[in-house]
């Protein structure tokens, strides 16, 4: 009844669009591409990249045990490469390693074990025993600490093409070597590479704490955020 | 507001206005319909949550050439264009990788034979010794017709397996070899996408990978 009214009304109605239905339709659309943006600018949450597989390897530590890249799964792991005759001169990274335990010491790690390794590229020299003494004169907690050394083929294979990280004996029995520190996650996947001889502890605190934080996260919606963050390369500075 | 030239006279003032324009209506629809569709397009886009761990590879996985079961030398390279399945064992090994390779059957069942032409499940030896390429042909027969075998060099297997963060050891005395039981996907254009843990199941395995086919 009334359609026969209104029906004439509605093709009456056939109008240019107005503006705000234009701009009605097309709000979502800027809300969502404003919203990527500010996620992206503002950072919400920041992650760590997940760069590369850690390489995998069964090495001896200062007490003569197999250490594998498997015992730490499930542990938050940093590296230094050194060898213990590394004297004047040369950069001393195991040092930084005692700093950076300091400045981990009471982070609240849900439970995640944060484990220190310390790889030597001399094996010749670094014996279990040598690792061992090495260990002592740093004071240093072997419970969580490893002191680690194998076949010289192998390390390169670690050190060199895993890990990224440059050494070389030269004629003098001295080595020549990159300091660096890498944080390896509880999926043997490596997170961060720091290139110095004096990484600062606040920025390890700071990435150890990420790595907690998106495994905190890991379930429900919240895993979107994190892996939006990972699309959105929120990555700190 | 100017009326346009043309445009239809007004209803006559005796016809009552509705309660709520048609055209609201309409708008409010379409407005709807809208966010309806971004939501779709988000959704689409989404990731499901997989059971691998995904990684963001700068860079492409490093090549290797091995003897395949096949007996001819097959490089990483050669199977660009499809999903490959990394997964390191020796078919001397008695309990994990039987059960991988089972679930990884089970995997190739879920995703039917057309989209696994575009999968190739790859078991690299960790005990060259005693897995030759025949050795392997055979053991993996039992479990799929497409998996292929890899074995080489103890040093070659060694340096491949280092790099996928794969480590293993052999034990002189009772010939069992200690190694990671990961399995390492690589999409169609090489680079390390997901790292799969030990126990995930085939139907599992099935999404992560139908997932990776669908999104390249």
């Amino acid at each position: 009844m009334t359609t026969d009214i209104q029906q004439p009304t509605w093709v009456a109605d056939a109008r240019p669009v107005p503006r705000w239905a234009v701009a009605l339709l097309a709000l979502p659309v800027v809300l969502v591409i404003l919203g990527a943006v500010a996620f992206a600018v503002f950072q919400p949450i920041q992650v760590l990249p997940r760069i590369s597989l850690a390489p995998g390897y069964a090495l001896i530590d200062q007490d003569g045990n197999r250490l594998t890249s498997e015992d730490l799964r499930g542990s938050l792991v940093i590296y230094n490469f050194t060898y213990t005759a590394c004297g004047d001169g040369c950069p001393q990274t195991s040092r930084a390693m005692l700093a950076i335990q300091d400045a981990l010491a009471d982070l609240n790690t849900d439970g995640i074990p944060v484990r220190y390794v310390t790889i030597s590229f001399d094996p010749a020299r670094d014996t279990p025993a040598q690792l061992r003494r090495y260990a002592d004169s740093l004071g240093a907690d072997t419970t969580r600490w490893h002191f680690v050394t194998g076949d010289p083929v192998l390390l390169k294979q670690i050190i060199g093409a895993g890990f990224r990280t440059y050494y070389n004996q030269e004629a003098d029995g001295r080595f020549t070597f990159d300091p660096v520190f890498t944080l390896v996650d509880g999926w043997g996947i490596l997170r961060a590479t720091y290139r110095t001889a004096t990484p600062d502890p606040a920025i390890l605190r700071r990435d150890v704490g990420l790595i907690i934080q998106e495994a905190r996260n890991r379930d429900g919606v919240s895993r979107y955020a994190y892996e939006a963050a990972h699309l959105f390369m929120c990555y700190p500075n | 507001m100017t009326t346009l030239p043309g445009a239809p006279a007004s209803p006559t003032p005796a016809a009552p206005p509705p309660l709520v324009s048609r055209r609201l209506i309409t708008w409010a629809a379409a407005f709807l319909l809208m966010v309806g569709l971004i939501a779709g397009v988000v959704w689409w886009f989404t990731p499901p949550p997989l059971h691998g761990v995904v990684i963001q590879s700068p860079r492409a996985a490093d090549d290797f050439t091995l003897i395949a079961s096949t007996g001819e030398p097959v490089s990483l390279s050669d199977l660009r264009g499809k999903v490959v399945l990394l997964f390191f064992g020796y078919t001397y090994c008695p309990d994990i990788c039987p059960t991988t390779l089972n679930d990884l059957a089970l995997m190739a069942e879920e995703l039917g034979a057309r989209r696994m032409r575009e999968v190739q499940v790859v078991f690299v030896s960790v005990d060259p010794e005693r897995d030759t390429p025949e050795q392997l042909a055979t053991y993996l027969r039992y479990f799929h017709p497409s998996f292929l075998g890899m074995t080489g060099d103890l040093a070659d297997l060694q340096r491949i397996a280092t790099q996928f963060g794969i480590f293993f050891e052999k034990h002189a005395d009772t010939g069992l070899v200690d190694h990671s039981s990961a399995i390492t996907v690589l999409d169609r254009k090489g680079f390390v996408r997901l790292v799969i843990p030990h126990g995930t199941s085939g139907k599992e395995m099935a999404a992560d990978i139908a997932y990776l086919l669908r999104r390249g």
